[in-house]
């Protein structure tokens, strides 16, 4: 692959790229995408703008001086509060678990609320934490307790073990859609430009002159800069309106989220690219595209299906799981675990990898299929037919 | 000046066998005429050429070495079913083309530009290429073809289809090329435009050469014919005269006496025997037309 090597794939990939990117297909995709994302990032700031206040639930002796700190802290977070005085803790929890409580204070000792979101209790602005703050700091400290080191605000407990926040969910959710749609939507198109330049034989003309897999290469390259584009706008867009209406689905721990979405979003186009260009090198006829194009895109809608499973409960089946790591499912599945919670940061690297390493791997099977079906004309081609030589 | 060689190519399609140890030259900047029925396996050798084909054996050479990417950058093709991408523009479409075969990016406008001019498209070159006639977009193919100045063109049925003005400039174009020492070799099945336009031609028939050389000679063939007619000499009788030797008369028809030459034998002689009965008002040779030649050599209608 010397520098005219390149060149020529540059050439090419260029042409791709300026073809597609003025077609009205991407316009049209583009401007979906974009609206989508804007609804999905203003519409639940608009609703949390109507939110109802928080209600607040105080356990101890003196009930005064903590609606007081409840107050402050409505005060200092900007949430409206209604503070509720508990005869005691009991009472309070059970409060807490049937929803008539979102918070309870626990005079000099904790905060209590329902669950703990994934970002953990120190994500700050909440208002369970600054009510731990403020309570922490006017609690008299007894002279022994410094010992201990100078522990300011109360503990924020959660009744039931973290899990992801919906926030976080809905990120993943939003995120497996829009990986899905890229996905799939370029590798149609690029699966349906192999199968137009084989139809009306420009391949004969392009490859009298290029090797097959500089062709190959030029088209998935092109088209990937496209939807990095395209994808980059996405993100653009979410970010911007985001922290211009003060989401927290920006501003919390489901940029992380965002970020992890964007990595499997490249790797995952790169997975794919190059077999929905081999799937429609095997047939003669833009019209007989679904029958190859369409097994290969059964992978990511096994993963995008079952992500409702993982979102909607507190913990990721081992299938799953499993998904996560297998490179053909892993663009969705991954994504879509680590937005709930169910996998740490070292597994989504680990996926990552494998996913990498997989998508070496599907290049050099789709390049040896594209090469050998792309000038065999007359009846669509089967794979196996085509692997054997 | 370089030539094409193809060396024992062979090729099988299942059991079809589509070159059996094909082996011919084309000489440097001529416009070389390759015949042959359908199915001969011309559309398989040009495409052997391009690498486009694989070989089971034989090989392609140009100017002495075997065929590969660098020397396929300074080759034109233009292939029997004719690809372009019917959505793009016309000179967007030829400049690609001349990029892909390593032109700069003006070099390669420019000399679209150039193409598209001299074949009569100057006011399409934004048109899409659907929207033009069948016509104009195999203008357009051979524009593609030539936009980098080839050192070598190859056409695979470049007159199919072309109205006669079209044949013409066709015609005109590659004797062009040719004439500014660009090798052009081009397949057809119209035999009478080859026999104008060609100095040299290949005939192929099941995947091995049947006959090969200049047009003139395989006009005149091994047994060359001599037609003489002799004043008052309806009968054709002074050919009686002739040495079984130089050649014979094998037919006569009204006073036109047609000579069979032996082979290496001196028409002058039957001449000088012509002569000696009379006023020679005929004396030529009796060429077969290339479709005879094509039909005997092939055994196969045109």
């Amino acid at each position: 692959m010397n520098r005219s090597w390149w060149r020529t794939t540059r050439v090419i990939a260029g042409r791709e790229l300026r073809t597609r990117g003025r077609s009205r297909a991407f316009a049209v995709t583009t401007a979906i995408l974009l609206i989508a994302v804007a609804a999905a990032v203003v519409i639940p700031a608009l609703l949390a703008g109507k939110s109802k206040p928080s209600r607040v639930g105080v356990v101890g002796a003196n009930p005064a001086s903590m609606t007081t700190i409840v107050t402050e802290a409505g005060k200092v977070t900007g949430t409206k509060v209604t503070v509720m005085p508990e005869p005691d803790s009991a009472s309070a929890e059970a409060a807490l678990r049937d929803g008539s409580l979102d918070i309870v204070l626990v005079d000099g000792s904790e905060v209590l609320i329902k669950q703990v979101p994934v970002g953990g209790s120190s994500s700050g602005g909440s208002l369970p934490n600054a009510i731990a703050s403020i309570a922490g700091l006017t609690k008299a400290l007894p002279p022994g307790s410094l010992a201990g080191g100078p522990q300011l605000a109360l503990p924020v407990r959660g009744l039931i073990p973290p899990g992801a926040s919906l926030t976080r969910r809905l990120t993943g959710l939003f995120t497996s859609i829009v990986l899905w749609i890229l996905i799939s939507t370029y590798g149609q198109v690029i699966a349906n430009g192999v199968a137009e330049e084989k139809q009306n034989r420009i391949v004969e003309v392009i490859l009298a002159t290029v090797r097959p897999i500089q062709l190959l290469t030029g088209k998935v390259l092109g088209m990937g800069l496209l939807s990095l584009m395209q994808a980059a706008g996405v993100v653009l867009v979410f970010l911007g309106l985001g922290s211009a209406v003060g989401s927290s689905v920006v501003h919390g721990a489901a940029g992380g989220i965002v970020v992890a979405g964007a990595v499997f979003m490249v790797l995952g186009y790169a997975f794919y690219c190059t077999a929905y260009a081999a799937a429609g090198s095997m047939v003669s006829r833009q019209s007989e595209i679904a029958a190859t194009v369409v097994p290969v895109g059964i992978p990511l809608i096994v993963a995008y299906a079952l992500s409702y499973t993982v979102l909607y409960a507190n913990n990721a089946n081992a299938f799953y799981r499993f998904l996560g790591f297998l490179p053909p499912t892993s663009p969705i599945a991954m994504p879509v675990l680590y937005a709930a919670g169910d996998v740490p940061l070292w597994q989504v690297i680990v996926s990552a990898a494998l996913l990498a390493a997989g998508t070496l791997v599907m290049a050099r099977i789709a390049a040896l299929v594209y090469s050998r079906s792309i000038l065999r004309t007359g009846a669509r081609l089967r794979l196996r037919q085509v692997l054997r030589g | 000046m370089p030539s094409l060689e193809f060396i024992g190519l062979k090729r099988r399609f299942g059991t079809v066998v589509a070159l059996d140890g094909l082996t011919f030259s084309v000489p440097p900047g001529q416009v070389f005429g390759f015949l042959g029925p359908n199915g001969a396996g011309k559309t398989t050798t040009m495409r052997a050429v391009f690498g486009v084909v694989a070989l089971e054996g034989g090989e392609v050479r140009w100017d002495g070495e075997p065929v590969g990417e660098q020397q396929r950058r300074r080759f034109g093709y233009m292939p029997e079913e004719r690809g372009l991408y019917p959505s793009m523009a016309v000179l967007d479409q030829v400049e690609y083309l001349g990029r892909l075969h390593d032109m700069p990016t003006q070099a390669a406008r420019d000399a679209a530009h150039g193409w598209l001019r001299r074949l009569g498209l100057a006011d399409r070159e934004s048109s899409r290429l659907d929207a033009l006639s069948h016509g104009n977009q195999q203008r357009v193919q051979l524009a593609a073809a030539l936009v980098h100045e080839p050192d070598l063109l190859i056409l695979d049925e470049p007159f199919a289809g072309l109205d006669p003005g079209g044949v013409d400039e066709m015609s005109a174009v590659l004797a062009e090329r040719a004439a500014d020492g660009v090798t052009v070799l081009f397949s057809s099945h119209q035999l009478d435009l080859v026999e104008h336009l060609c100095e040299s031609v290949a005939i192929i028939n099941h995947g091995r050469v049947v006959a090969e050389g200049k047009v003139t000679d395989l006009e005149r063939g091994d047994h060359p014919r001599l037609t003489v007619r002799v004043a008052g000499d309806a009968a054709g009788g002074w050919a009686a005269a002739l040495d079984p030797a130089i050649g014979k008369a094998e037919e006569v028809a009204a006073g036109v006496v047609t000579v069979a030459l032996e082979p290496g034998a001196d028409s002058q002689q039957v001449l000088d025997v012509a002569r000696a009965a009379g006023a020679v008002e005929l004396f030529s040779y009796a060429n077969r037309r290339l479709s005879q030649v094509f039909r005997d050599v092939t055994g196969e209608s045109v």
